[in-house]
């Protein structure tokens, strides 16, 4: 049993830690938070961090990655977090379905381009009628001999306004009884003509869009794995190994919190002796957060993940997230309402912001409700009927 | 990072959860509960001779000198078997107090007893407030030509009714409160001046008041310095909370594993129960707390056992464990329904077990408070 990074993980972390401390600039982070996507600042930084080689940590060496683990990934996406910078998420996740269920071509074509922070890729799962049931997808891939000729719709895809591709679950047959055996993946260049984006804008003010199909072509060679084994790239993708969460950035958050109390707001302390108690179960519930993940990723590296630690890391840290918010927001009473910008704000309107999110965690990725299914299905092998 | 037992220690849970399923079946459990001694010799006896009692102590004193975490795959395997017994007292609460600040004549003339199950041991701290505080310790210990006189009241002393000696705290400083003025004792049970009574607990564990009158300690059974005896217990506190941690976490993992093989086989509505997403959810839910009481649990042992700071994880741990198994009792017995509510069900050697655990060496309350020092705040 050993708790802490090995040698290897310690330097990445450090190199991480230490290229972000520098390159994160305040550009940076307002674009962050304005939660329009990557702007300028975001996309020069990417490029950057792919440069530096520290994009896709898992990746092997020939595909620009760095041949180490999951724990690396973990330890990334935390510094990212904590740095407020650019989450360049999607193209990674991406790029391990393909390292599994791409050919040679593809990888070659895409993977050191993804690692360089040169191409980035936004999901195309879900669709009006593909929540959680992502498997009834409807957009029409038409086999068309070298290329496929796309219609339909897809919604919620978050990066698909500043990516160059999409990855993009497709239905290529339509008969009954093929829900999950009549799906296609393909990668399609986002600038082909017959692509509409238009933007759908969250409560919190995070951008999103949904992305209309007509007449598009793609060449077969975008394909990934089989015609109509859609789902196989889609289950290797979710279920090859998983890294689990972490909880740094939100930590930062806690800690900036109760500094802003001591400090700023003592009559807020002194009027509601819980704080403490609820601010200090909150924080516990951090750090068991960060070892769920930490246990999930390297789990995955020595190739020994249950199909439930994946799941029940993003589980776990979702709604741990969401609580904290819950609560911050119930520390700051009526101060907790006011936006950025205003008078009296707290803390620049943070816990306003984040708490708006919040309901968004326990919903992308996978709902907290599926996450249940799949951790009592797959993981404890509850009967599903 | 790697949350895996070594080879030595699996093969080590594999011997003691063998060992404990054919020697400490929930009949025997049920039994002891009733038991006036409330545990059998002839087990205690094997214990001890399977090593489990010297685990952590060094060789030189009759040991295997194995560390903490060993011992916290053994404290996991009780925990999962309810194993009745002294076990904890006199490893955890004694041996280790004597081991971490005993004099080295106390050590060569203790721990080998201990190693050997030739002797019990147990704490006597808490008193009438309840609380593993500093401030809460009245009893007196009265310095004259030959040693100290003892008088006062403990309560909630696990194993008092059979300990050969107890690990006493006591005030030496008459005019001090809170951590100072304390000093520790080695007192042995059959002093005259001392008395005790067996409480009924929930856990139907020996719980006892423990009644100082008059009771003369020899100088050398001070363990530490006179006055300076609050960071030894409050070191014993904080590896005792760990131990139980780890013990939970069995207890735990025990309901987990009878939960979800009932909910495939209960049939209702013409399926197994365990169809249902509400009691998918509620098993998922248990699966959450055990897994997260195992890492926080054991990174904790980890961590003490390596020589690393542990003080802050055994608060972090103690306050999530005991609140996890809490609601981990609960969820199991409402995916059973009736059945686990019924005396002679296993469920409720569990349910009362966990929240005896949960109230051991401070609650989540408790330790939450030190979480939030952490973080800056002023709690009392």
């Amino acid at each position: 049993m050993d708790f802490e990074l090995n040698p290897e993980e310690k330097a990445f972390q450090k190199e991480v830690r230490e290229f972000l401390d520098r390159e994160c600039n305040e550009h940076v982070v307002a674009e962050t938070e304005s939660m329009q996507g990557e702007g300028p600042y975001s996309k020069e930084l990417i490029r950057k961090m792919g440069a530096a080689g520290l994009l896709a940590p898992r990746w092997p060496v020939e595909y620009g990655g760095r041949g180490l683990g999951f724990v690396a990934e973990t330890i990334k996406v935390e510094e990212i977090n904590s740095h407020q910078a650019p989450f360049p998420l999607d193209g990674v996740e991406i790029g391990n379905a393909l390292l599994v269920c791409g050919t040679e071509e593809q990888k070659q074509r895409f993977l050191p381009g993804i690692a360089r922070g040169e191409i980035e890729f936004a999901l195309g799962y879900t669709e009006p009628d593909a929540g959680s049931d992502v498997a009834s997808v409807q957009l029409h891939a038409e086999d068309s001999g070298d290329h496929f000729v796309l219609n339909g719709q897809k919604i919620y895809n978050t990066e698909a306004h500043f990516s160059d591709y999409h990855w993009l679950l497709t239905r290529t047959d339509s008969s009954e009884g093929k829900k999950h055996k009549g799906l296609t993946m393909l990668m399609v260049d986002l600038t082909s003509p017959g692509i509409t984006i238009r933007p759908l804008v969250t409560m919190a003010g995070l951008r999103t869009n949904e992305v209309f199909y007509e007449d598009v072509k793609v060449p077969k060679e975008n394909m990934v794995g089989e015609k109509n084994g859609g789902w196989k790239v889609i289950m290797s993708a979710l279920y090859g190994g998983m890294g689990g969460g972490s909880s740094g950035a939100s930590i930062k958050l806690l800690r900036q919190l109760a500094d802003y109390l001591l400090k700023e707001r003592p009559d807020i302390l002194k009027a509601n002796a819980w704080i403490p108690d609820a601010l200090a179960e909150i924080y516990i519930r951090f750090r068991v957060n960060d070892l769920l993940g930490m246990k999930a990723s390297s789990m995955s590296d020595l190739g020994l993940s249950t199909p439930y630690d994946g799941p029940l890391s993003h589980l776990f840290g979702a709604e741990t997230r969401r609580d904290f918010f819950r609560t911050a927001m119930q520390i700051l009473g009526p101060y907790g309402q006011l936006a950025e910008g205003s008078k009296h704000t707290p803390l620049r309107g943070v816990f306003l912001r984040e708490y708006l999110d919040t309901p968004r965690w326990t919903i992308v990725h996978g709902s907290s409700e599926i996450q249940r299914l799949v951790i009592a299905t797959r993981g404890l092998g509850l009967p599903r009927k | 990072m790697d949350v895996r037992l070594s080879e030595e220690q699996e093969i080590l849970r594999k011997s003691a959860r063998d060992f404990l399923a054919e020697k400490c079946p929930k009949t025997l459990v049920r039994e002891m509960e009733k038991d006036e001694r409330g545990y059998p010799p002839g087990l205690w006896q094997e214990v001890a001779g399977l090593g489990w009692t010297g685990i952590v102590f060094p060789e030189e004193y009759g040991g295997s000198g194995m560390s903490f975490l060993d011992m916290a795959v053994l404290l996991e395997e009780m925990g999962r078997a309810c194993l009745p017994g002294p076990f904890f007292s006199t490893v955890v609460l004694g041996g280790l107090t004597i081991l971490e600040a005993g004099s080295q004549a106390q050590k060569e003339q203790y721990l080998p007893q201990i190693a050997g199950g030739k002797a019990i041991f147990t704490l006597a701290l808490t008193e009438a407030s309840g609380r593993y505080e500093a401030a809460s310790v009245k009893t007196a210990a009265r310095a004259d030509k030959d040693g100290y006189i003892l008088n006062g009241t403990k309560l909630f002393v696990p194993d008092g009714h059979v300990a050969d000696y107890f690990i006493c705290v006591a005030r030496t400083d008459e005019k001090s409160q809170g951590e100072d003025g304390l000093s520790v004792f080695i007192v042995d049970a059959r002093s005259p001046g001392l008395s005790h009574t067996v409480l009924k607990t929930i856990a139907r564990d020996k719980q006892c008041e423990v009644v100082f009158k008059n009771v003369k300690v020899p100088r050398e059974n001070l363990v530490g310095e006179v006055n300076r005896g609050w960071p030894v217990i409050r070191k014993t506190l904080e590896m005792a909370a760990i131990a139980k941690c780890c013990e939970m976490v069995g207890g735990m993992q025990a309901v987990l594993d009878m939960t979800v093989p009932y909910v495939k086989e209960r049939v209702q509505f013409d399926v197994p129960i365990g169809v249902f997403q509400a009691i998918q959810h509620h098993c998922v839910n248990m699966l959450m707390d055990v897994e997260g009481a195992r890492v926080i649990a054991y990174e904790a042992a980890w961590r003490l056992s390596q020589g690393l700071p542990y003080a802050a994880e055994s608060a972090i741990a103690k306050a999530w464990v005991s609140d996890a198994y809490q609601r981990v009792v609960a969820l199991g017995t409402q995916a059973h329904g009736g059945v686990s509510i019924i005396e002679d069900h296993d469920m409720p050697l569990y349910y009362r077990r966990a929240k005896a655990a949960e109230l051991a060496f401070g609650d989540g309350r408790f330790h939450r408070r030190t979480v939030a020092r952490e973080l800056g705040f002023k709690v009392a």
